[in-house]
């Protein structure tokens, strides 16, 4: 007997959705997570009025802020959490206008509500915020009772719950982003969320993308790297293979060092490259 | 094309131009093509065709004079030009026995005609379709009605005090392609429609070389305000009906900013334009028009909350992105309980940028639509009544263009007047 799908396919966080539910009979479920997911993108969007940009408006002014919005609350909690994570290697208030302005220049207190910077900046949630969205997205399906899905944001990143369909993990191969046909690395997922981040191959230079910044010098990214990581939390997921993808080499071995099978970093700047490379890749 | 292939075309057009008008909301939405398409479905024989004296037979009346020869029910029984290489050019399109005249009088003195064809300079528009009027005929004319606001008026109250037919050639209005795509808007395809962008752009100076027994402005006449708005009433006209058609209203307000940008030539209309339309609701068209630059072409983008329509590029786009076939065959395998890698990742996808963007074929016409204009035309002769709301439609375009016209000459808002004759 086939397994009875579900699919909610639609365009959020700038780039498209979809949300594959197994077993029938959950359309509510599969509307709710969408609605979660519009939820984080309505309040952590930069590119129209949002909480964030009030946040950023108020920050940039030198301004405390009081925040009454949930959902951006919360991922500011989660953001404190994978900034310690990584070093400070994600960091989301960095940004080259402000020269070395970053995180450790903003003052949030999760009790009050209440943000503040010792000097002007602002935030951008990307690299963080899919991640963030699928996670709101599985809690409410979770809570439906929904044992089996898959769920991607822009293909970059992606979150299973429980195993596939078929039993035993969900395999996924990531493909090397510059030779056609070959793969980088092939994965199984149960109850995890996967981030790719790449500085090259199709789409990196989408007029919408923006720029990898390290936050140790406020340079950009240029060389040619792509990173993965798994982890039961998209947000740390993207977090994490942000921060492998700006990270210098010493920040990268103990980045890795951290969850050995479940990050990788490529570095394809000799490419001409291979298939399945773990050769390739900065181990810890 | 032979006789047989020709009468495949035709049907096939027909057929289209029917399963369009069909779709819900149409019959309100295009009654003249609805008219037009069931008298042309009827496969009338040329036996008693609408006899039709043609006034103006340049380039454009000539090319109508060869549409109308495509007609089941009509036939070319007069042309009529004051330049004579004109005339003498027409003649290898119809038949040996069709008399000439140099004064458009002459003709409609001649008699043996049911009906006019006007494709004379805009300025001609309004004394043509009187005298005609007068002498009893029915008149099909060229876009836009007339030069003035005043005139396009009185063109309509007089179709109606004489009791004969008025149509304007606007031919989007009989195209199914621009049918199928009002059908598909009609049915919520592309969601609230919110904006139009039609654009006009042409890389040349729209100016004819005049020969030696011809003035500048007897063959270049569009590029002088006496006898044309220029871009406005010879191309924005079909536009704006097609803006009005699809936001089923006429404009509120309209403003806009012309100039002689490029061709410095000693023209008098603008040979840039551009205008803001705005409509109930806060929707709005947004028109531009040049001669310098080709890339965009002639094109509406009609755009809605939940997708876009581009009926000149004959493609329809969907807001709601492609799927990702990875998953999409993760899906298929699972389904017949096969467990397979799925491959997927790399950089976020982006939506892609609209000009690549493939979209979906709406259809695409082979058969020229004026020749089912001049049936529906022959229709409404014979049975003595217009094609119904195609009138309304048309002079809606022209106040349209010719106030656009007025905004940018005084560089102000205009709104819609309120002393339009009723129709």
């Amino acid at each position: 007997m086939s397994i009875a799908a579900q699919v909610e396919r639609f365009v959020a966080m700038g780039t498209r959705v979809e949300l594959h539910v197994f077993g029938g009979g959950f359309a509510d479920a599969l509307v709710a997570a969408r609605r979660a997911i519009e939820d984080v993108d309505d309040a952590l969007t930069i590119h129209r009025p949002s909480p964030t940009t009030a946040v950023n408006e108020g920050m940039l002014a030198g301004r405390e802020v009081a925040i009454d919005d949930p959902v951006l609350i919360e991922a500011l909690i989660a953001i404190e959490a994978v900034h310690a994570l990584t070093d400070g290697l994600f960091d989301p208030a960095v940004d080259n206008r402000f020269g070395g302005a970053g995180w450790a220049d903003v003052v949030f207190d999760p009790r009050t509500a209440r943000i503040a910077a010792t000097r002007p900046l602002a935030l951008d949630f990307g690299g963080f915020g899919k991640g963030f969205a699928l996670d709101r997205a599985c809690a409410v399906l979770r809570d439906a009772g929904i044992v089996c899905a898959c769920l991607s944001a822009g293909e970059s990143s992606l979150a299973v719950i429980g195993e596939h369909p078929l039993g035993g993990g969900w395999p996924f191969a990531i493909p090397h982003p510059l030779v056609g046909d070959a793969v980088l690395v092939e994965l199984e997922l149960v109850d995890e969320a996967l981030s790719i981040s790449t500085t090259v191959g199709a789409g990196t230079h989408a007029p919408e993308r923006a720029a990898m910044i390290r936050p140790s010098d406020g340079a950009i990214v240029t060389a040619a790297r792509c990173a993965v990581a798994i982890d039961r939390s998209g947000g740390r997921a993207e977090a994490l293979s942000t921060a492998l993808l700006v990270a210098d080499d010493d920040c990268a071995r103990r980045l890795l060092g951290g969850g050995p099978a479940r990050r990788f970093l490529y570095d394809l700047s000799q490419e001409a490259a291979p298939t399945v490379d773990v050769a390739r890749m900065h181990a810890a | 094309m032979t006789d047989k292939d020709f009468d495949l075309t035709r049907r096939s057009f027909i057929d289209r131009v029917m399963m369009a008008t069909a779709g819900a909301g149409m019959a309100a939405a295009a009654p003249w093509a609805v008219s037009a398409a069931s008298a042309a479905g009827a496969d009338p024989v040329k036996t008693n065709p609408v006899r039709l004296g043609v006034i103006g037979t340049g380039d454009r009346g000539r090319t109508l004079i060869q549409n109308i020869a495509k007609t089941r029910n009509c036939t070319v029984v007069s042309i009529c030009d004051t330049y004579a290489p004109n005339l003498a050019k027409a003649r290898q399109w119809v038949g040996p026995t069709t008399r000439s005249f140099s004064d458009h009088r002459a003709m409609l003195d001649a008699g043996g005609i049911d009906a006019v064809v006007i494709a004379t300079p805009l300025n001609m528009h309004a004394r043509h379709t009187f005298d005609a009027f007068d002498a009893g005929l029915h008149v099909w004319c060229e876009k836009a009605m007339a030069r003035t606001i005043a005139d396009c008026g009185a063109m309509v109250a007089r179709s109606k005090t004489a009791n004969r037919v008025l149509q304007i050639g606007h031919q989007r209005m009989f195209h199914p392609t621009y049918l199928n795509a009002l059908m598909r808007a009609k049915a919520g395809e592309i969601g609230s429609l919110t904006q139009i962008r039609a654009s006009w752009h042409r890389n040349n100076a729209w100016r004819r070389a005049v020969p030696a027994d011809a003035t500048d402005r007897q063959i270049n006449w569009r590029l002088y305000r006496d006898s044309s708005a220029g871009l406005m009433t010879e191309l924005a006209t079909h536009q704006l009906q097609v803006g009005n058609w699809f936001f089923d209203a006429a404009p509120t307000r309209v403003i806009g900013s012309g100039s002689i940008c490029f061709w410095k030539d000693g023209r008098e209309v603008y040979d840039h334009v551009a205008l803001i339309y705005e409509y109930a609701g806060g929707r709005k068209l947004i028109y531009t028009s040049l001669l310098n630059n080709a890339r965009y072409g002639c094109e509406e983008q009609i755009q809605g909350s939940k997708g876009t329509i581009e009926p000149e590029l004959g493609r329809i786009y969907q807001e709601v992105p492609a799927k990702v076939l990875a998953l999409q065959r993760m899906q298929k395998d699972v389904a017949r309980g096969h467990k397979r890698t799925v491959p997927i990742g790399g950089a976020t996808w982006f939506p892609e940028l609209p000009v690549t963007t493939p979209g979906e074929s709406l259809g695409w016409g082979e058969y020229d639509e004026t020749m089912l204009q001049f049936e529906g035309f022959g229709a409404a002769v014979r049975a003595g009544k217009p094609l119904p709301g195609l009138l309304r439609q048309a002079y809606q375009a022209s106040v349209a263009s010719l106030l656009g016209e007025q905004a940018m000459d005084r560089g102000e808002a205009m709104t819609w007047p309120t002393n339009l004759v009723a129709i």
